[in-house]
């Protein structure tokens, strides 16, 4: 009984066959674009457009789980929940403090955007820092659950200051960004929306290239997240670095907040799903893969974007949960390194 | 030997061997104790309702059977609130007049021209926890080879996915299998209908005069089923098995212990209890509906589990039975002492904070929890050997500890 | 049908993305024998011993155990097939006590079920204490007589390879590993541990295969040794043969030493 079981895992594992149906289910969809593509091609790029812009919030977000889990093998759950404080800190800012409403002048919300930012980025690296700090630290040498478990009760913690704080009442700054298309090809419409997410986060993204590609505590990180032991032997100061690395996370949060805040509404339990959703990414890019916490994070807001968007066979958002989630269990069980990452003997 | 007598017995870790017994009999005759006990000054107050106490047991069973998966054998279930959805839906299913295409009585005391599928409680309780612990093999086949950090992300994920299938499900290509947001409502209530002879056994709790007491008593003892299983478990070959797993996967499969099988049975046999429980608890709450399933609910159940003492039956069962108070009772009524004494502070509105403040303060300065599992306080204090297979570069470095040579 | 080889490793490749581990070794252990894998540090010798017991997957080639082919079997089919091993890092469960070390080296060999254990019917109790009984004779005769229900992390560490030992046998093994058995033992316990070696192959029928490091040992209890080098075998021959091959001692003390 044990053999013929043995034999079909055995079969299941064959990375041929595995190959093989992955390629098969990416044909499939393939198939399904194009037929909606055929069917109203302006609809599909706008819908794909739409993709990019949710695409590249959940890229930054997802840079911040796969950054920590490269460097302590944690899967931080806190990092949606300081997502949404921070994207709820940005709304008390620009709405509140700075008082900017739908009919302030694009440059006064793009000032506000900035004196925003300049507060919520380093207010947040230290919440995270702090939460390293206090919480996950200590616990550096404790089982490997004990950590991650220690992550879960921190992620309740900061929604629930979110709760505290704000309420259940929906915060937006959509109102602040002009509407429709900044300009239009045809029928396809680049939004304005797109353009400031973009406009925002790709500095973001080449701040945080040039950052681990070209200083030394970036090297510093990179080291440690390949071997800790060696590192901290070749004098690297270990700590230190996995600090920098939940400042950074944290600073990443904090862009991804704002943008969010910007382009859709958020409170206090939005950061759940979508650091799942984002987790997801960074999983299918190749956990500890930077550029593949970007690609599967666009990836993933394509997914959700043509599953919302599209009209023919789209299961429809309320099926959206469980297709990251097929998605997260499916890479996990068939190609645990992701589409980026190096196959381990281990597996991931 | 009695099985009472057996059970204290079992009882190594408790400090005092007649502390279960005074407990197990106070517990049986709380119901009467209710009224008598809320007319105390100052405690009066707090006591809980007979109901709220069938709900609290409820809960607390749902977290012994989290505890043989994540005490016993060491994996981190964040899902487990898919195991009382099932449970749940299966006593819907069962119970109800959903399917009214068919008209099935087994058993069952409700009046026999109701339509859809009755069979008697008793065999739905069965029946729940048979098919959540399916629903368990079947989730942990792709799962459960996984590491400990992406098993918990991956239950979790499952944990979403299920509410969210019953969610949606009131058309399968047509088929309304869970009736969507709207539930499976009423559910059947428990009863005796063949003991329903002897006068003093009610045919059916719902036309009963005491309804929560019967409720409450069947409750207890399915706590107490639940807590003697437990027991058998730790104890068995089963048991040495999965404690082996928690400690040293490695080493356990080398010492002939199938990984696969084993992490399958713990989370297989935790399902089952969490679907009798939950089967059990949509009978009381007479519904089974969507919005009671969350995410939320599957921390709360850890969150228990980690008070009382990861691997500790009895640290559980206290554990979940002070958490399931606090969320079901004790809050509010702090709350509105609060707001009687003036303040506008609402402590209900931050449980899942607080129970977040609990796992985080368990972790850092009791992870062995209120009541310690023997054997799991060294674990804490020394490290694990928790190399992952095949993992080369940690096989050295990870194990080579200082032992003080005697 | 007995197979005179116990063993039969044919051209037995591993390679680590680039590196290769296991250089296509061909190796027999002969049934009844004590054989010695020796070989300078970073040879292959434990990624030879974890491809003998399905820890790792080779890239290639053949396992023949007992005239069974176990490459891709899982750890625990290699050991119920009669397979028992030690660690070179001590494994123990270390919040268990001895007598349960010992216990669930027994896994596979015991039958005791779910609905047995929770009713603890006749059947399973009887077993349970057989079980027990037969621990505490193995821990017995691997040298620990006291001290059974002690938390094995508590036992001195002399006590904790013994401990390890007895799990191994607790498997009922045909072919018992023991990787660096006397690592941290000082002359006295390796002169004890040896001849317990010999008498544990003696006693149970036993094969053995072991990775020394203290060439006391190796040349003292070994029949055969084989020696690799970078993953690949250099030779192979009595204790003799070995201690005069040219190869064996460059590989050790490096050219020059040999002439």
């Amino acid at each position: 009984m044990s053999d013929t079981r043995a034999r079909v895992l055995r079969t299941l594992r064959n990375p041929k066959l595995v190959n093989g149906i992955g390629l098969g289910l990416v044909a499939l969809v393939g198939v399904w674009l194009v037929v909606n593509f055929v069917k109203g091609p302006q609809e599909f790029v706008n819908v794909a457009l739409d993709g990019l812009t949710r695409g590249s919030i959940y890229g930054v977000v997802a840079l911040g789980y796969t950054l920590v889990y490269g460097i302590l093998q944690l899967i931080n759950f806190a990092h949606g929940d300081v997502f949404s404080l921070s994207g709820l800190v940005a709304s008390t800012m620009l709405l509140s403090v700075l008082g900017l409403t739908g009919s302030s002048s694009n440059l006064a919300v793009i000032g506000g955007i900035v004196i925003t930012l300049a507060i919520t980025i380093p207010l947040f690296a230290v919440v995270n820092a702090t939460i390293e700090r206090v919480a996950y630290r200590p616990l550096r040498h404790a089982p490997r659950l004990t950590p991650l478990i220690t992550a879960v009760g921190m992620s309740f913690i900061v929604s629930n200051i979110s709760l505290a704080l704000y309420g259940v009442d929906f915060e937006s700054g959509s109102e602040l960004i002009p509407q429709g298309a900044a300009f239009s090809i045809g029928e396809i419409n680049v939004t304005w929306k797109l353009v400031f997410a973009l406009a925002i986060i790709t500095p973001a993204l080449v701040a945080l290239s040039w950052f681990v590609g070209y200083t030394r505590q970036g090297k510093a990180m990179r080291a440690v997240s390949q071997d800790t032991e060696a590192s901290a032997m070749m004098g690297i100061n270990v700590n230190r670095t996995i600090s920098v690395t939940f400042f950074i996370a944290g600073s990443l949060a904090a862009v991804a907040g704002l943008v969010f805040l910007l382009e859709y509404n958020l409170r206090y339990d939005t950061g759940f799903e979508l650091g799942l959703i984002a987790f997801t990414a960074a999983v299918l890019g190749g956990i500890g893969n930077l550029a593949g916490a970007v690609l599967g994070a666009l990836l993933i807001g394509f997914v959700q974007s043509f599953n919302e968007g599209l009209t023919w066979f789209a299961p429809g958002g309320d099926w959206t949960r469980s297709i990251v989630f097929g998605i997260l269990i499916a890479v996990l069980v068939f190609r645990p390194q992701g589409l980026l990452g190096e196959q381990t003997p281990e597996g991931a | 030997m009695s099985s009472l007598a057996s059970r204290a017995k079992d009882l190594r870790s408790s400090p005092n061997k007649w502390v279960a017994p005074a407990v197990i009999l106070l517990g049986l005759l709380y119901p009467f104790l209710e009224e008598p006990l809320s007319t105390l000054p100052l405690i009066g107050d707090f006591m809980p309702s007979t109901g709220t106490v069938v709900v609290m047991i409820a809960f607390t069973m749902m977290a012994v059977g989290l505890n043989i998966v994540v005490g016993y054998c060491g994996l981190l279930d964040l899902g487990y609130v898919a195991f009382y959805a099932v449970g749940a839906y299966t006593a819907g299913w069962l119970a109800s007049q959903h399917f009214e295409q068919v008209t099935f009585h087994f058993g069952s005391s409700v009046d026999n021209d109701q339509v859809g599928i009755h069979v008697t409680m008793w065999i739905v309780l069965i029946a729940a926890g048979l098919l959540t612990m399916l629903a368990g093999i079947v989730i942990g086949l792709p799962t459960l080879r996984l590491r400990g950090d992406y098993l918990a992300i991956v239950t979790l994920g499952f944990g979403e996915i299920i509410p969210q299938v019953v969610r949606n499900g009131d058309s399968f290509g047509g088929f309304n299998l869970t009736n969507g947001t709207f539930g499976i409502a009423p559910i059947d209530s428990v009863g005796f209908p063949v003991l329903s002879s002897i006068a003093f056994f009610p045919e059916n709790f719902q036309t009963s005069d005491n309804r929560e007491r019967w409720y409450y008593l069947i409750a207890f003892l399915l706590l107490l089923f639940t807590i003697f299983c437990s027991v058998r478990l730790r104890d068995s070959r089963l048991g040495r098995a999965w404690i082996a797993i928690r400690e040293d996967e490695t080493a356990a499969a080398a010492m002939g212990v199938p990984l696969m099988k084993t992490k399958t049975w713990a989370y297989a046999l935790g399902a089952f209890f969490g679907g009798v429980a939950g089967a059990y608890y949509a009978s009381f709450k007479s519904g089974a509906f969507p919005a009671d399933f969350y995410f939320n609910i599957s921390v709360f159940l850890l969150c228990m589990v980690i008070l009382g003492g990861m691997g500790s039956i009895w640290g559980v069962t206290v554990g979940g039975m002070i958490l399931a108070y606090l969320n079901f009772s004790g809050l509010s009524t702090i709350g509105s002492k609060i707001q009687d004494a003036g303040l506008n502070f609402d402590p209900t509105k931050y449980q899942f904070g607080i129970y977040g403040i609990i796992i985080v303060l368990m972790m850092l300065f009791r992870p062995t929890g209120l009541i310690p599992e023997r054997r799991h306080k060294v674990e804490f204090e020394e490290g694990v050997h928790d190399t992952p297979f095949y993992d080369v570069q940690t096989e050295g470095s990870l194990t080579d500890r200082d032992r003080g040579n005697d | 049908m007995a197979v005179d080889n116990l063993v039969e490793v044919t051209k037995l490749r591993k390679e680590f993305g680039g590196l290769v581990a296991t250089d296509d070794v061909d190796f027999v252990i002969p049934r009844g024998s004590i054989v010695a894998l020796i070989g300078p540090n970073g040879a292959g010798k434990t990624t030879f011993f974890n491809q003998l017991t399905g820890v790792y997957s080779p890239t290639s080639g053949s396992i023949l155990f007992d005239g069974t082919e176990v490459v891709h079997l899982p750890p625990h089919a290699i050991t119920a097939l009669g397979v028992g091993r030690t660690f070179q890092n001590i494994r123990l469960f270390a919040q268990m006590s001895a007598v349960e070390n010992v216990l669930v080296g027994m896994h596979c060999r015991l039958q005791g079920g779910i609905i047995g254990s929770i009713l603890r019917t006749r059947k399973v109790k009887r077993e349970e204490e057989e079980a027990r009984d037969r621990a505490r004779e193995l821990l017995t005769y691997s040298g620990l007589p006291r001290r059974h229900d002690d938390r094995a992390g508590n036992l001195p560490y002399g006590d904790q390879r013994r401990l390890e030992v007895a799990r191994a046998l607790a498997t009922e093994p045909k072919l018992l590993l023991l990787d660096e058995p006397t690592a941290g033992m000082n002359p006295q316990e390796t002169a004890e541990f040896t001849a317990f070696v010999r008498r544990v192959r003696d006693d149970k029928g036993l094969t053995v295969l072991l990775i020394e490091h203290d060439m006391k040992v190796v040349m003292g209890v070994s029949e055969r040794i084989t020696v690799l080098e970078y993953g690949a075998k250099i030779a192979e021959g009595s204790p003799s043969e070995i201690q005069s091959d040219e190869r064996v001692i460059e590989a050790y003390l490096g050219r020059g030493a040999a002439a």
